[in-house]
């Protein structure tokens, strides 16, 4: 039995738009392989090539080198065939804002050729099932952002595709429709259908899928099932504590505490790297107190993906200050 | 493996269908189309084209060539740089079709627009009773007319970008010329050998005789030549749209 999808050498340099400005190696020769039936992560940070990946696998975009096989069917001359075998979600919600729900749905049913009867039999299916079924006949353009990203779900299913490709599909939206997107992937591929997600969560890489690939800069660094990631991730969740007055001079002292893997100065903070944060926290706490230091803040920090792709490819943790500041595995803890 | 069969052909020809009507459906009351589309032309008409002395079946002629000439080309570089800023143009491009197909089913929606508007003239020619010489012919030629047009609007409405305004431009810049070069404005027996040799490079000269075939039974080209001329400029102007999009597809837009 052949994969669901197979990628070979792909390769994406963007020709620089402006005069002057460089080309962009955004994706460069990756390769995996992704088995029928499972959920498959692609997960990095922002800028990693994530969505640059998922529309050349949706034929959106040319790849400039390499080659991909969707079910069998090679995009470069069969992507007639692999284009009915796919629905995709993209990243940003693209419904017709000026039809309705159940309009929205029956035209792409129509696109799909998914006769009459069932069409409409699967709109309001899909409709109850996504929570819109009141709003059917509603103006998409009056639907919420998790609304909208349902009803583009719903869209990218009605023909049941056997491959389901979702680019982030749930930052910035409300905890009920992140649920009910989760629990939909999760369903469709009970009933068989191969997902390919993209995210920059590590908690939703783990929580969903059954083999996560890591992508930074436009290379994989390492694909695997989650557990075995983990040890990975563990390795780089981290305590970030700020010390007053003369908080420079506690960096030496910080390392030494039991449980701390490496310090890191940060500004005027000091990033304590360890495999287990919510056990060091009493810890550093204790220590100010010891020294009469003033705790001006304290965090915890969950992996960042940063980091983790620094690990996995063996290079110094903490060398590169995480860019994206609204990480959902970032909490606060205290802030004093 | 077999990539083309009759089943194929029909859900090719539906899904042309299921584009056309979905955009007719969402557009027809649009204010770029109502602008570009509907007050240019007449604007047009009104302010350039009336000459003292022309009867009003030359009138009528000339209203019918000039309307479908803007309103066809001009739903293409309205309608695909909105859907591109959208990103609802993705769900065409990803849909199991070809992208020609996509192309005819947005030809068919500038054409369909083009017909509308003709008709509203063409009723106002009737009441006014406008003598016309072959409604037939002006009904069919409308129709071959909007098509030609219709696509080749398309070619600007292929270009990389997603701004209505950037594409409105260079189609404008590029209409006017063409506007200018043929019989539209001066009749084509009344042109210097050279101005009429530089006017058959224009579709809407044939447009032009093929109107004046069917309105006052009074052609310079043969209507044969018209007729076959405007079907085939419907391929023609399909290569570079098709070529266009190719280019989005690298560029990443
Ligand atoms: N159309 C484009 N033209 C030029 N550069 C682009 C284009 N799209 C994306 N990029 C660049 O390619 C890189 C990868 O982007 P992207 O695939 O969107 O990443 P992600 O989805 O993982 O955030 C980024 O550096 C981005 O700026
Ligand atoms: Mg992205």
């Amino acid at each position: 039995m052949h994969n669901a999808i197979e990628v070979e050498g792909l390769t994406k340099v963007y020709k620089s738009g402006r005069k002057g400005s460089p080309p962009v190696l955004a994706v460069d020769h990756v390769s995996f392989q992704v088995r029928k039936g499972e959920i498959f992560g692609f997960l990095g940070p922002n800028g990693a090539g994530k969505t640059t990946t998922h529309r050349m696998l949706t034929t959106l975009l040319e790849p400039t080198e390499g080659r991909i096989v969707i079910d069998g069917y090679d995009l470069a001359h069969d992507a007639y065939f692999a284009k009915r075998r796919m629905g995709l979600v993209p990243e940003e919600s693209n419904i017709y804002v000026d039809l309705s729900g159940w309009e929205n749905l029956i035209f792409t049913g129509r696109l799909y050729r998914v006769p009459k009867g069932e069409r409409e039999r699967r709109a309001a299916e899909l409709l109850k099932a996504f929570g819109l079924w009141e709003k059917r006949h509603v103006k998409a353009e009056y639907y919420s952002k998790g609304m909208r990203r349902r009803l583009s779900i719903a869209m990218a299913i009605i023909h049941r595709p056997a491959i389901l490709f979702l680019d982030e599909p749930t930052p910035g939206l409300d905890a009920q429709s992140t649920r009910m997107i989760r629990s939909l992937i999760r369903q469709m591929n009970a009933e068989g259908t191969t997902i390919f997600l993209t995210t920059h969560q590590i908690e939703e890489a783990s929580q969903l899928c059954d083999r996560v690939a890591i992508i930074h800069h436009g290379q994989i660094a390492a694909i695997d099932a989650p557990e075995r990631l983990k040890r990975d991730f563990q390795r780089v969740q981290s305590v970030e504590v700020a010390l007053s007055p003369d908080g420079q001079r506690h960096g030496q002292a910080l390392e030494r505490l039991p449980g701390v893997n490496k310090a890191v100065k940060m500004g005027d903070k000091w990033r304590l790297y360890t495999d287990d944060p919510s056990a060091l926290l009493p810890r550093v706490v204790h220590y100010a107190e010891e020294q009469g230091a003033r705790i001006v803040s304290l965090n915890t920090l969950g992996p960042s993906l940063e980091d983790v792709f620094l690990a996995i490819t063996g290079q110094e943790v903490g060398s590169v200050v995480p860019g994206n500041e609204d990480s959902p595995s970032r909490k606060r803890r205290g802030n004093r | 493996m077999r990539r083309w069969s009759k089943a194929r052909l029909w859900d090719e020809l539906a899904q042309i269908w299921t584009v056309a009507s979905k955009d007719v459906r969402v557009y027809y009351l649009t204010p770029p189309m109502i602008m570009f589309g509907l007050l240019m032309p007449f604007f047009l008409f009104f302010s350039f084209s009336i000459r003292r002395g022309m009867g009003p079946a030359a009138g009528l002629a000339r209203l019918l060539a000039l309307n479908t000439f803007f309103t066809a080309s001009s739903a293409g570089p309205v309608i695909i740089p909105l859907e591109r800023r959208a990103r609802t143009y993705d769900r065409l491009l990803v849909a199991p079709m070809s992208l020609v197909s996509l192309l005819l089913g947005k030809t068919l929606v500038g054409a369909f627009f083009a017909v509308s508007v003709a008709l509203v003239s063409l009723v106002g020619g009737l009441l006014l009773h406008v003598p016309i010489a072959h409604l037939g012919w002006v009904i069919l030629g409308v129709m071959l007319v909007s098509g030609s047009f219709a696509a080749f609007g398309l070619i600007f409405g292929s270009f990389p970008s997603s701004s209505v305004g950037g594409i409105m431009m260079p189609s404008t810049l590029l209409r006017w010329p063409l506007l200018f070069i043929s019989g539209i404005f001066i009749p084509l027996e009344e042109m210097s050998p050279w101005a009429r040799a530089l006017s058959y490079i224009s579709p809407l000269t044939y447009a032009q005789d093929l109107m004046n075939h069917a309105v006052l039974d009074r052609g310079v080209i043969p209507l044969v030549v018209d007729v076959v001329v405007l079907l085939l400029s419907v391929g023609l102007f399909l290569i570079p749209a098709i070529k266009l999009h190719h280019r989005s597809k690298v560029l990443g837009y």
